[in-house]
């Protein structure tokens, strides 16, 4: 029944690609961004692979979108190689720069809306965190805003189609003391971040087949991905310009500096690293050290 | 320095600094304590210099935990609102963030904290919240609900009065904003520190308030003050309206588990970081060698999780995944032996390590930063160290053998 069929979106960010050969670092630590290329971010080519996963095992539509600068339509095309989407949304107007983590969330849920011929998503599937910006706040912030439960550290998933039930497990570490598995169960729409360990399995024949066309078929679309593009201003979009960009968001960054260095917490003793007698003493204090304890 | 005689502010009709508490399964877990200890310092200083009716208020949603209130007032809470029922046991982002906002808006709560405020009160002034996962969402939700600003991840905390000219916030007129809290953020480096500000919007065209100013604070970073069980504070009961459609979500089974990654029960860690950048594969496999010499665990600086390397050694690619950073943004360790081969020192990092017993540094700038946090300090390439290293200690090895 094509009225059942899931209505997936995915919002996907374009981000510093943090890989060798890629990325530049200033000669005191921080991000040289003017010399570091952009691609999709690595969480959102999780998400992205999340909704494939949906896509697979119980057919679904799916749209991706993202808010950016023009260029962040190659993330989009990256998302699409991975999820087979069969529309990209891309948010761009200069007066959405500079947007803080609300006002984004704020033309993200509108673009949503606007997905799927303007019928509801059943699932939104977003990434843990930029690797940037790292807040972890927009996905939250884009649920809250559209209505939908949200659910972090997502690490599986399953859908029961028929009675709109979604089932899905979340990995939640407690601080740094240990890991609690949740396993919940919510009806649809949920909105979801996919925790970076997620892997899509796919145990039977028939779904392998699936993933395997759905692959094809994703290659096929990305080729030709300006075919699936719409791109949206803030007018086309429709939202309201006083909350997006700088006069929608609540905070400011007032002022960025270098974190000063911390006391001297410990008396370090220098040694040279030729020097191998100083090296053999070190040794040796290692070998006391973890041995003394075994005692 | 005299009160400022502000009342007319719009801002007074946010009063107070709401601490959202966290527990897992009825224990409240240590990030609490942390925040109740600045939120207390920070509203000493505020008591003096503006008010002294404005309160630390600690916010616990949970089932069968209302005697754990006279532990948060002895940690430092004036107050506490305590929200009872059995559908918050466990955290549910959806109920959770409901029934918080429902007692940020809640004007018969504050009323019971401090009876002066109690017509003009609107919301609280700051909010505070753990920046684990569970309270990075919450934060997140809560403040999307209530329509005001949120600053993630925070380590440093001052609230002071600012002058500034903004385009957006002042139409670019010098305006005074009093009693703003300036929220510190360092950033994913580790080296820049972004001050964020949440501010209400003064601009002709587009007033609007902003309140509460609310942040996400780092487990670990902040002290608790000294628990004093003669501290006295009021317990508010905030009577909890749950929507059935919401109660919907439901838990199907929750179960605790070890991190199979468990650095509790090693005696040594050795961690590397951007420094195995020249040759990356054989680097990490030096560093696996040292690891096997020492039956140590392996951990990475935050950089290195974000997979800048093409690792054919499936092995060792093993050891490029977020589970395994120590620091702010993972995982905090106190091992014996702590070696830090090729890690500059970020602040982050350092606050995942600095327990740790005993500090060994390789690293070929003594300038950097992680000299200051280390016992010993080896100054040089990690490729040149680590091999004479190796050895140095499989003779070590050999000779208690021998001995014994």
């Amino acid at each position: 029944m094509e009225s059942s069929r899931l209505k997936i979106s995915v919002i996907i960010k374009l981000e510093p690609d943090f890989s060798e050969g890629n990325v530049s670092y200033n000669s005191d630590g921080t991000l040289n961004r003017a010399e570091t290329k952009s691609i999709l971010g690595p969480h959102s080519a999780v998400a992205s692979m999340a909704a494939l996963h949906a896509k697979v095992m119980h057919g679904a539509d799916v749209s991706v979108g993202t808010m950016g600068p023009p260029i962040a339509e190659q993330a989009l095309q990256q998302s699409q190689l991975l999820c087979d989407a069969d529309e990209l949304h891309l948010y761009s107007d200069r007066i959405f720069a500079g947007a803080d983590t609300l006002a984004t969330a704020e033309v993200l849920r509108t673009g949503i809306d606007k997905m799927h011929d303007g019928e509801k998503s059943d699932i939104v599937f977003s990434g843990h965190r930029a690797s940037d910006g790292e807040t972890g706040q927009t996905g939250p912030q884009t649920a809250w805003k559209l209505g939908y439960p949200f659910f972090g550290n997502v690490i599986d998933f399953s859908v029961d189609v028929e009675n709109r039930l979604a089932r899905v497990t979340r990995l939640v570490p407690i601080q740094g003391l240990y890991d609690v598995i949740e396993e919940i169960e919510a009806p649809l729409p949920i909105f979801i971040t996919i925790h970076p360990s997620y892997k899509p399995t796919f145990t039977t024949v028939s779904q392998r087949l699936s993933f395997f066309k759905c692959q094809k078929e994703a290659r096929d679309r990305a080729a030709l991905y300006k075919n699936y593009l719409k791109t949206f201003t803030a007018q086309t979009l429709g939202v309201d310009p006083k909350l997006v960009g700088l006069p929608g968001s609540p905070t400011i960054v007032y002022r960025v500096e270098k974190i000063p260095r911390a006391k001297t917490s410990r008396m370090a003793e220098i040694i040279e690293g030729s020097n191998q007698d100083q090296i053999r003493a070190v040794a040796k204090k290692i070998t006391d050290m973890i041995k003394v304890k075994e005692i | 320095m005299a009160p400022t005689p502000d009342s007319k502010m719009s801002n007074e009709k946010y009063r107070h600094l709401y601490v959202v508490i966290e527990h897992e399964e009825g224990n409240l877990l240590p990030v609490n304590f942390e925040m109740l200890g600045e939120a207390r310092r920070l509203m000493d200083g505020f008591n003096v210099r503006y008010s002294a009716e404005e309160k630390v208020v600690a916010v616990l949603l949970g089932s069968e935990m209302r005697s754990q209130c006279d532990k948060l007032i002895s940690y430092g809470a004036d107050a506490v609102i305590y929200a009872e029922n059995p559908e918050l046991k466990y955290h549910r982002n959806l109920v959770y963030t409901k029934v918080i906002s429902q007692i940020a808006n809640d004007k018969d709560c504050s009323n019971k904290i401090s009876a002066r405020y109690s017509e003009e009160f609107k919301r609280p002034r700051f909010m505070f919240f753990s920046a684990d996962d569970t309270g990075r969402h919450l934060s997140a939700t809560v403040l999307a609900e209530l329509e005001s600003g949120l600053a993630s991840d925070i380590n440093k905390l001052v609230i002071d009065d600012i002058e500034l000219k903004h385009e957006h916030k002042t139409k670019g007129q010098l305006e005074k904003y009093f009693k703003t809290l300036e929220m510190y953020r360092p950033d994913f480096s580790g080296f820049l520190w972004t001050t964020i500000l949440c501010l209400d919007n003064r601009h002709p065209n587009n007033r609007r308030e902003y309140h509460p100013q609310a942040c996400s604070i780092i487990p670990g970073v902040f002290q608790p003050i000294e628990s004093d069980n003669n501290r006295k504070g009021v317990i508010v009961d905030f009577k909890v309206t749950l929507n059935t459609d919401d109660l919907s979500i439901k838990i199907l089974n929750r179960k605790v588990v070890k991190s199979p990654i468990d650095y509790d029960s090693h005696k040594a860690i050795v961690s590397f970081g951007r420094g195995i950048n020249e040759s990356p594969e054989e680097n990490i496999a030096l560093i696996d060698s040292l690891k096997r010499e020492l039956g140590a665990e392996v951990g990475i600086s935050l950089p290195i999780s974000k997979k800048p390397y093409n690792i054919s050694n499936s092995k060792l690619s093993a050891y490029i995944t977020p589970e395994r950073v120590i620091g702010t943004s993972g995982r905090k360790v106190a091992p014996t032996l702590y070696i830090a081969v090729g890690i500059s020192g970020a602040m982050q990092h350092i606050a995942g390590m600095k327990e740790s017993e005993f500090v060994i540094a390789i690293n070929p700038d003594t300038d950097s930063p992680i000299r200051d946090e280390c016992d010993i300090f080896i100054k040089g390439r990690l490729e040149d160290v680590l091999p004479v290293l190796i050895e140095e200690l499989r003779q070590q090895k050999a000779m208690v053998e021998v001995r014994n």
